[in-house]
Protein backbone atom coordinates (compact mmCIF):
# COMPACT_ATOMS: atom_id res chain seq x y z
CA UNK A 1 0.00 0.00 0.00
CA UNK A 2 1.14 3.51 -0.71
CA UNK A 3 -0.80 6.29 0.85
CA UNK A 4 -1.49 9.31 -0.13
CA UNK A 5 0.26 12.06 2.01
CA UNK A 6 -2.03 15.65 2.00
CA UNK A 7 -1.08 18.85 4.13
CA UNK A 8 -3.63 21.37 5.02
CA UNK A 9 -2.70 24.24 5.11
CA UNK A 10 -3.53 27.92 4.89
CA UNK A 11 -0.73 30.44 5.89
CA UNK A 12 -3.08 32.72 8.16
CA UNK A 13 -4.61 31.66 11.70
CA UNK A 14 -8.13 31.09 12.72
CA UNK A 15 -9.54 29.74 8.94
CA UNK A 16 -10.35 26.23 10.13
CA UNK A 17 -7.23 24.32 9.33
CA UNK A 18 -7.44 22.07 12.30
CA UNK A 19 -11.12 21.72 12.18
CA UNK A 20 -10.58 20.45 8.70
CA UNK A 21 -8.35 18.26 8.78
CA UNK A 22 -10.36 16.33 12.26
CA UNK A 23 -13.43 16.66 9.72
CA UNK A 24 -11.58 15.08 6.63
CA UNK A 25 -9.98 12.78 8.42
CA UNK A 26 -12.87 11.18 10.88
CA UNK A 27 -15.01 11.30 7.10
CA UNK A 28 -12.58 9.58 4.89
CA UNK A 29 -12.27 7.01 8.41
CA UNK A 30 -15.97 5.90 8.08
CA UNK A 31 -15.95 5.63 4.82
CA UNK A 32 -13.65 2.77 5.62
CA UNK A 33 -10.34 4.18 4.60
CA UNK A 34 -7.19 3.69 7.21
CA UNK A 35 -6.31 7.39 8.22
CA UNK A 36 -3.55 8.38 10.00
CA UNK A 37 -3.45 12.57 11.37
CA UNK A 38 -0.31 13.85 12.07
CA UNK A 39 -0.27 17.80 14.05
CA UNK A 40 2.47 19.10 13.09
CA UNK A 41 1.92 22.64 15.44
CA UNK A 42 4.77 21.86 18.03
CA UNK A 43 4.10 23.72 21.03
CA UNK A 44 0.21 24.62 19.83
CA UNK A 45 -1.31 21.71 19.04
CA UNK A 46 -5.31 21.23 18.70
CA UNK A 47 -6.12 18.17 16.87
CA UNK A 48 -6.40 16.08 19.35
CA UNK A 49 -8.72 18.24 21.36
CA UNK A 50 -10.90 18.28 18.21
CA UNK A 51 -11.20 14.63 17.91
CA UNK A 52 -11.74 14.56 22.09
CA UNK A 53 -8.48 12.57 22.44
CA UNK A 54 -6.04 14.75 24.52
CA UNK A 55 -6.00 12.17 27.42
CA UNK A 56 -5.16 10.03 25.92
CA UNK A 57 -1.57 10.90 24.55
CA UNK A 58 1.79 9.28 25.81
CA UNK A 59 4.15 9.85 22.82
CA UNK A 60 4.34 12.31 20.65
CA UNK A 61 6.16 13.27 17.63
CA UNK A 62 8.74 14.57 18.73
CA UNK A 63 9.51 11.41 20.88
CA UNK A 64 8.81 9.30 17.90
CA UNK A 65 12.19 11.37 16.31
CA UNK A 66 13.85 11.43 19.14
CA UNK A 67 13.95 7.82 19.35
CA UNK A 68 11.73 7.36 23.01
CA UNK A 69 9.79 5.27 21.58
CA UNK A 70 8.44 3.53 18.03
CA UNK A 71 6.28 4.97 15.74
CA UNK A 72 3.24 2.77 16.09
CA UNK A 73 3.42 3.49 20.00
CA UNK A 74 2.64 6.99 19.54
CA UNK A 75 -0.10 6.73 17.45
CA UNK A 76 -3.21 7.04 19.53
CA UNK A 77 -6.13 5.53 18.34
CA UNK A 78 -9.94 6.94 17.93
CA UNK A 79 -12.31 5.96 20.47
CA UNK A 80 -15.11 5.22 17.90
CA UNK A 81 -13.09 4.51 14.67
CA UNK A 82 -10.39 2.15 14.58
CA UNK A 83 -9.42 3.13 11.42
CA UNK A 84 -8.79 6.78 12.57
CA UNK A 85 -5.37 7.30 14.24
CA UNK A 86 -3.75 10.38 15.47
CA UNK A 87 -0.07 11.43 15.80
CA UNK A 88 0.34 14.45 18.25
CA UNK A 89 2.28 17.33 18.16
CA UNK A 90 4.86 17.96 21.12
CA UNK A 91 2.92 21.19 23.24
CA UNK A 92 6.11 21.71 25.14
CA UNK A 93 8.38 22.12 22.29
CA UNK A 94 8.88 24.26 19.16
CA UNK A 95 8.74 23.85 15.23
CA UNK A 96 12.76 23.32 15.19
CA UNK A 97 12.19 20.14 17.10
CA UNK A 98 11.46 18.14 14.12
CA UNK A 99 13.48 18.92 10.86
CA UNK A 100 11.96 18.37 7.21
CA UNK A 101 13.84 15.20 6.70
CA UNK A 102 12.63 13.37 9.73
CA UNK A 103 8.52 14.70 8.84
CA UNK A 104 9.38 12.99 5.06
CA UNK A 105 10.45 10.29 7.03
CA UNK A 106 7.34 9.27 9.33
CA UNK A 107 5.17 10.14 5.95
CA UNK A 108 7.42 7.69 4.46
CA UNK A 109 6.77 4.61 7.02
CA UNK A 110 3.48 5.57 7.64
CA UNK A 111 2.40 5.31 3.66
CA UNK A 112 3.22 1.22 3.96
CA UNK A 113 -0.09 1.10 6.49
CA UNK A 114 -2.18 3.69 5.61
CA UNK A 115 -4.99 5.16 2.95
CA UNK A 116 -4.42 8.83 3.86
CA UNK A 117 -1.89 10.68 5.71
CA UNK A 118 -3.36 14.05 6.39
CA UNK A 119 -0.81 16.46 7.62
CA UNK A 120 -1.92 19.48 9.90
CA UNK A 121 0.34 22.38 9.21
CA UNK A 122 0.85 25.39 11.63
CA UNK A 123 -0.15 28.61 10.68
CA UNK A 124 2.65 31.03 9.02
CA UNK A 125 5.20 30.61 6.46
CA UNK A 126 7.68 29.89 8.66
CA UNK A 127 9.66 26.41 9.39
CA UNK A 128 6.62 24.60 10.90
CA UNK A 129 4.94 25.37 6.99
CA UNK A 130 8.26 24.06 5.59
CA UNK A 131 7.81 21.22 7.96
CA UNK A 132 4.85 19.96 7.58
CA UNK A 133 4.51 20.52 3.56
CA UNK A 134 7.76 18.54 3.32
CA UNK A 135 6.55 15.10 3.31
CA UNK A 136 3.36 15.67 0.73
CA UNK A 137 2.07 15.30 -2.41
CA UNK A 138 -0.87 17.27 -2.22
CA UNK A 139 -2.33 20.06 -0.63
CA UNK A 140 -5.50 21.29 0.35
CA UNK A 141 -5.72 25.43 0.95
CA UNK A 142 -7.98 26.04 3.48
CA UNK A 143 -9.50 29.55 3.12
CA UNK A 144 -12.33 31.83 3.81
CA UNK A 145 -13.83 34.43 2.10
CA UNK A 146 -12.19 37.40 4.13
CA UNK A 147 -9.76 39.61 2.57
CA UNK A 148 -6.94 38.35 4.48
CA UNK A 149 -7.46 34.79 4.58
CA UNK A 150 -7.45 34.99 0.71
CA UNK A 151 -4.54 37.04 0.38
CA UNK A 152 -2.53 34.71 2.89
CA UNK A 153 -3.71 31.73 0.86
CA UNK A 154 -2.48 33.42 -2.26
CA UNK A 155 0.89 33.54 -0.63
CA UNK A 156 0.56 29.57 0.39
CA UNK A 157 -0.18 28.53 -2.92
CA UNK A 158 2.63 30.48 -4.87
CA UNK A 159 5.11 28.64 -2.11
CA UNK A 160 3.19 25.22 -3.24
CA UNK A 161 3.76 26.18 -6.96
CA UNK A 162 7.19 25.97 -6.12
CA UNK A 163 7.94 23.13 -4.73
CA UNK A 164 8.15 20.05 -6.23
CA UNK A 165 7.13 17.41 -4.82
CA UNK A 166 3.20 18.97 -4.53
CA UNK A 167 1.80 17.64 -7.45
CA UNK A 168 -2.00 19.28 -7.08
CA UNK A 169 -3.30 21.67 -4.49
CA UNK A 170 -6.80 22.40 -4.04
CA UNK A 171 -9.02 24.75 -2.31
CA UNK A 172 -11.39 24.48 0.49
CA UNK A 173 -13.75 27.81 1.80
CA UNK A 174 -14.22 27.63 4.86
CA UNK A 175 -16.62 29.78 6.85
CA UNK A 176 -18.81 30.33 3.78
CA UNK A 177 -22.43 33.00 4.59
CA UNK A 178 -25.25 32.72 1.98
CA UNK A 179 -27.10 35.56 4.02
CA UNK A 180 -23.58 38.05 3.56
CA UNK A 181 -23.32 36.52 0.62
CA UNK A 182 -27.03 37.34 -0.96
CA UNK A 183 -26.64 40.76 0.21
CA UNK A 184 -23.26 41.77 -1.03
CA UNK A 185 -21.84 42.05 1.85
CA UNK A 186 -19.10 38.83 1.61
CA UNK A 187 -17.29 37.92 -1.58
CA UNK A 188 -18.72 34.66 -3.02
CA UNK A 189 -17.28 31.42 -3.60
CA UNK A 190 -16.75 32.01 -7.41
CA UNK A 191 -15.09 36.00 -6.52
CA UNK A 192 -12.91 33.75 -4.53
CA UNK A 193 -12.24 30.90 -6.98
CA UNK A 194 -11.41 33.62 -9.81
CA UNK A 195 -9.25 35.50 -7.46
CA UNK A 196 -6.66 32.35 -6.54
CA UNK A 197 -7.32 30.70 -9.65
CA UNK A 198 -7.60 27.60 -7.94
CA UNK A 199 -9.47 23.64 -8.47
CA UNK A 200 -12.19 23.67 -5.20
CA UNK A 201 -12.61 20.82 -3.56
CA UNK A 202 -15.19 21.93 -0.84
CA UNK A 203 -17.33 25.06 0.22
CA UNK A 204 -17.74 24.87 3.55
CA UNK A 205 -20.87 26.83 5.46
CA UNK A 206 -20.33 28.87 8.74
CA UNK A 207 -22.26 26.47 11.45
CA UNK A 208 -22.63 27.07 15.21
CA UNK A 209 -22.48 23.39 14.90
CA UNK A 210 -18.47 23.19 14.90
CA UNK A 211 -18.37 25.39 18.14
CA UNK A 212 -20.45 22.80 20.04
CA UNK A 213 -19.05 19.97 18.39
CA UNK A 214 -15.25 21.10 19.25
CA UNK A 215 -16.13 21.36 22.56
CA UNK A 216 -17.61 17.48 22.75
CA UNK A 217 -14.53 17.05 21.35
CA UNK A 218 -16.35 15.29 18.39
CA UNK A 219 -15.71 16.58 14.29
CA UNK A 220 -18.95 17.37 13.17
CA UNK A 221 -19.05 14.93 10.41
CA UNK A 222 -20.30 12.48 13.14
CA UNK A 223 -23.81 14.65 12.82
CA UNK A 224 -25.31 13.32 9.88
CA UNK A 225 -28.27 16.56 9.93
CA UNK A 226 -25.40 19.30 9.77
CA UNK A 227 -25.19 21.03 6.60
CA UNK A 228 -21.27 21.69 7.44
CA UNK A 229 -21.04 17.70 8.61
CA UNK A 230 -22.31 17.05 5.32
CA UNK A 231 -20.55 19.35 3.28
CA UNK A 232 -17.07 18.28 4.74
CA UNK A 233 -18.32 14.64 3.93
CA UNK A 234 -18.81 15.69 0.86
CA UNK A 235 -15.07 16.74 0.27
CA UNK A 236 -14.13 13.35 2.11
CA UNK A 237 -15.60 11.61 -1.01
CA UNK A 238 -14.01 14.27 -3.49
CA UNK A 239 -10.88 13.21 -1.93
CA UNK A 240 -11.47 9.40 -2.87
CA UNK A 241 -12.46 10.49 -6.42
CA UNK A 242 -16.22 10.44 -6.45
CA UNK A 243 -17.54 13.70 -8.25
CA UNK A 244 -20.20 15.07 -6.00
CA UNK A 245 -21.89 18.52 -6.74
CA UNK A 246 -21.36 21.01 -4.23
CA UNK A 247 -24.20 21.93 -1.96
CA UNK A 248 -26.52 24.70 -3.19
CA UNK A 249 -25.69 26.88 -0.17
CA UNK A 250 -27.84 29.70 -0.95
CA UNK A 251 -31.10 27.99 -1.91
CA UNK A 252 -31.26 25.64 1.14
CA UNK A 253 -29.53 27.51 4.33
CA UNK A 254 -30.08 31.11 2.74
CA UNK A 255 -34.33 30.96 3.57
CA UNK A 256 -33.97 28.66 6.14
CA UNK A 257 -31.31 30.56 8.63
CA UNK A 258 -32.97 34.01 7.61
CA UNK A 259 -36.02 32.30 8.81
CA UNK A 260 -34.26 30.96 12.03
CA UNK A 261 -33.08 34.28 13.16
CA UNK A 262 -36.46 35.70 12.67
CA UNK A 263 -37.92 33.56 15.05
CA UNK A 264 -35.11 33.25 17.30
CA UNK A 265 -35.26 37.05 17.00
CA UNK A 266 -38.67 37.09 18.38
CA UNK A 267 -38.23 34.01 21.51
CA UNK A 268 -35.00 35.67 21.69
CA UNK A 269 -33.11 32.36 22.46
CA UNK A 270 -31.47 30.33 20.69
CA UNK A 271 -32.56 26.50 19.32
CA UNK B 1 -46.30 29.17 7.21
CA UNK B 2 -42.59 29.24 7.61
CA UNK B 3 -42.77 29.95 3.58
CA UNK B 4 -44.71 32.42 4.25
CA UNK B 5 -42.65 34.55 6.66
CA UNK B 6 -39.20 33.69 4.87
CA UNK B 7 -40.46 35.91 2.07
CA UNK B 8 -42.13 38.62 3.62
CA UNK B 9 -38.88 38.95 5.54
CA UNK B 10 -36.58 38.47 2.49
CA UNK B 11 -38.81 41.28 0.67
CA UNK B 12 -38.50 43.71 3.87
CA UNK B 13 -34.73 43.31 3.57
CA UNK B 14 -34.15 42.90 0.29
CA UNK B 15 -35.93 46.51 -0.32
CA UNK B 16 -33.56 47.89 2.71
CA UNK B 17 -30.52 46.15 1.14
CA UNK B 18 -31.00 48.12 -2.43
CA UNK B 19 -31.20 51.39 -1.30
CA UNK B 20 -28.23 50.96 1.07
CA UNK B 21 -26.00 49.29 -1.69
CA UNK B 22 -26.95 52.08 -4.53
CA UNK B 23 -23.42 52.81 -4.67
CA UNK B 24 -20.54 49.61 -4.32
CA UNK B 25 -21.34 46.82 -1.70
CA UNK B 26 -18.56 46.05 0.91
CA UNK B 27 -18.09 42.41 -1.39
CA UNK B 28 -17.05 44.91 -4.53
CA UNK B 29 -14.87 46.86 -2.48
CA UNK B 30 -13.09 43.61 -0.88
CA UNK B 31 -12.50 42.19 -3.88
CA UNK B 32 -11.34 45.22 -6.23
CA UNK B 33 -8.72 46.13 -3.03
CA UNK B 34 -8.04 42.16 -2.99
CA UNK B 35 -7.29 42.18 -6.43
CA UNK B 36 -4.58 45.52 -6.00
CA UNK B 37 -2.75 43.90 -3.38
CA UNK B 38 -2.35 40.31 -4.65
CA UNK B 39 -1.10 42.08 -7.89
CA UNK B 40 1.71 44.18 -5.89
CA UNK B 41 2.01 40.41 -3.54
CA UNK B 42 2.54 38.66 -7.09
CA UNK B 43 4.83 40.53 -8.76
CA UNK B 44 6.95 42.06 -5.65
CA UNK B 45 5.72 45.74 -7.38
CA UNK B 46 6.01 47.57 -4.60
CA UNK B 47 3.46 51.41 -4.90
CA UNK B 48 7.38 53.09 -4.71
CA UNK B 49 8.63 50.91 -7.48
CA UNK B 50 5.81 52.17 -10.01
CA UNK B 51 6.09 55.51 -9.10
CA UNK B 52 9.58 55.67 -9.76
CA UNK B 53 8.71 53.78 -13.27
CA UNK B 54 6.11 55.91 -14.06
CA UNK B 55 8.16 58.79 -13.26
CA UNK B 56 11.23 57.30 -15.75
CA UNK B 57 8.44 56.55 -18.49
CA UNK B 58 6.86 60.12 -18.56
CA UNK B 59 10.72 61.13 -18.90
CA UNK B 60 11.70 58.89 -21.79
CA UNK B 61 8.52 59.52 -23.26
CA UNK B 62 7.86 63.19 -23.23
CA UNK B 63 11.23 63.49 -25.27
CA UNK B 64 9.07 62.29 -28.26
CA UNK B 65 5.02 63.32 -27.41
CA UNK B 66 3.37 66.16 -25.26
CA UNK B 67 1.63 64.43 -22.67
CA UNK B 68 -0.61 65.31 -19.94
CA UNK B 69 1.69 64.29 -17.13
CA UNK B 70 -0.31 64.24 -14.52
CA UNK B 71 -3.33 62.17 -16.82
CA UNK B 72 -1.06 59.03 -17.17
CA UNK B 73 -1.99 55.74 -15.83
CA UNK B 74 0.09 53.12 -15.08
CA UNK B 75 -1.58 50.34 -13.31
CA UNK B 76 -1.21 46.49 -13.39
CA UNK B 77 -3.79 44.23 -14.40
CA UNK B 78 -4.83 40.83 -14.63
CA UNK B 79 -7.15 39.14 -17.19
CA UNK B 80 -6.80 35.60 -16.58
CA UNK B 81 -3.92 34.09 -15.66
CA UNK B 82 -1.78 36.62 -17.37
CA UNK B 83 -0.37 39.97 -15.75
CA UNK B 84 -0.18 42.90 -17.79
CA UNK B 85 0.45 46.92 -17.33
CA UNK B 86 -1.41 49.21 -18.92
CA UNK B 87 -0.19 52.17 -19.67
CA UNK B 88 -2.53 55.05 -20.65
CA UNK B 89 -0.85 58.37 -21.68
CA UNK B 90 -3.19 61.35 -23.20
CA UNK B 91 -1.07 62.87 -25.74
CA UNK B 92 -1.97 66.21 -26.63
CA UNK B 93 0.37 66.09 -29.45
CA UNK B 94 3.10 64.00 -31.20
CA UNK B 95 6.48 66.15 -31.52
CA UNK B 96 8.21 67.83 -34.65
CA UNK B 97 10.96 65.86 -35.42
CA UNK B 98 13.32 68.18 -35.10
CA UNK B 99 12.24 68.76 -31.40
CA UNK B 100 13.21 65.27 -31.02
CA UNK B 101 16.46 64.79 -32.09
CA UNK B 102 17.51 68.41 -29.45
CA UNK B 103 16.24 66.56 -26.85
CA UNK B 104 17.05 62.60 -27.75
CA UNK B 105 21.07 62.75 -28.58
CA UNK B 106 21.19 59.15 -27.40
CA UNK B 107 18.66 58.34 -29.83
CA UNK B 108 15.93 54.56 -29.20
CA UNK B 109 14.35 53.78 -31.81
CA UNK B 110 11.92 50.95 -30.31
CA UNK B 111 10.13 53.90 -28.84
CA UNK B 112 7.66 54.42 -31.59
CA UNK B 113 5.27 51.95 -30.26
CA UNK B 114 5.06 53.68 -27.05
CA UNK B 115 4.00 56.60 -28.76
CA UNK B 116 0.58 55.24 -29.02
CA UNK B 117 -1.82 56.21 -26.60
CA UNK B 118 -2.59 52.93 -25.55
CA UNK B 119 0.58 50.21 -24.72
CA UNK B 120 0.53 46.97 -23.37
CA UNK B 121 4.05 46.35 -21.94
CA UNK B 122 4.94 43.14 -20.46
CA UNK B 123 6.60 42.52 -17.36
CA UNK B 124 9.81 41.67 -18.86
CA UNK B 125 9.89 44.31 -21.45
CA UNK B 126 9.49 47.06 -18.92
CA UNK B 127 12.03 45.26 -16.56
CA UNK B 128 14.13 46.09 -19.64
CA UNK B 129 13.24 49.47 -20.51
CA UNK B 130 13.41 50.29 -16.44
CA UNK B 131 17.34 48.80 -16.56
CA UNK B 132 17.68 50.82 -19.87
CA UNK B 133 16.75 54.11 -18.06
CA UNK B 134 19.01 53.01 -15.33
CA UNK B 135 21.50 53.10 -17.74
CA UNK B 136 20.65 56.35 -18.95
CA UNK B 137 21.43 57.97 -15.74
CA UNK B 138 24.45 56.55 -15.95
CA UNK B 139 25.90 57.02 -12.68
CA UNK B 140 28.18 53.65 -11.99
CA UNK B 141 27.94 53.56 -8.34
CA UNK B 142 23.96 53.90 -7.98
CA UNK B 143 23.69 50.99 -10.71
CA UNK B 144 25.96 48.65 -8.70
CA UNK B 145 23.71 49.34 -5.47
CA UNK B 146 20.68 48.84 -7.05
CA UNK B 147 21.97 45.20 -8.19
CA UNK B 148 23.20 44.62 -5.01
CA UNK B 149 19.41 45.17 -3.14
CA UNK B 150 18.19 43.06 -5.74
CA UNK B 151 20.27 40.05 -4.82
CA UNK B 152 19.53 40.62 -1.55
CA UNK B 153 15.74 40.17 -1.98
CA UNK B 154 16.31 37.17 -3.67
CA UNK B 155 18.46 35.66 -0.63
CA UNK B 156 15.66 36.21 1.45
CA UNK B 157 13.08 34.80 -0.79
CA UNK B 158 15.22 32.05 -0.42
CA UNK B 159 15.33 31.69 3.06
CA UNK B 160 11.40 31.41 2.77
CA UNK B 161 12.11 27.88 1.36
CA UNK B 162 13.41 26.59 3.86
CA UNK B 163 16.04 24.68 1.46
CA UNK B 164 18.71 27.37 1.98
CA UNK B 165 21.78 26.93 4.21
CA UNK B 166 20.34 29.32 6.40
CA UNK B 167 17.31 27.17 7.61
CA UNK B 168 18.64 24.30 7.65
CA UNK B 169 22.15 24.03 10.29
CA UNK B 170 19.75 25.83 12.45
CA UNK B 171 17.63 22.74 12.90
CA UNK B 172 20.55 20.42 13.20
CA UNK B 173 22.11 22.12 15.88
CA UNK B 174 18.75 21.99 17.99
CA UNK B 175 18.54 18.09 17.51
Amino acid sequence: MSGRVIVITSGKGGVGKTTTNANIGTALARAGKKVVMIDTDLGLRNLDLLLGLENRIVYTIVDVVEGRCKLKQALVKDKKNPNLCLLAAAQTRDKSAVTEEQLKEICEKLQKDYDFILVDCPAGIEQGFQNAVAGASEAIVVTTPEMSAVRDADRIIGLLEAKEEIKSYKLLINRVRPNLIKSNDMMSVDDVVEILSADLIGIIPEDTGIITSTNKGEPIVNDEKSLAGKAYNNVARRIMGEDVPFLNLEEETGVMAKVKKFFSGLVGKEK
Amino acid sequence: MKDIFAEFYNKVIGFFRRTEAEEESSKDVARNRLRVVLMQDRTNLTPELMEKMRKELIELLSKYVEMDKEALELNLEQEGDQMALMLSIPVLRAKEESEIEESADNAETESEEEADAQTDIDEEETGESDENADEEEVSGEDDSDDDSDDEDEFENDACDCGKCEKCNPKNKKNK
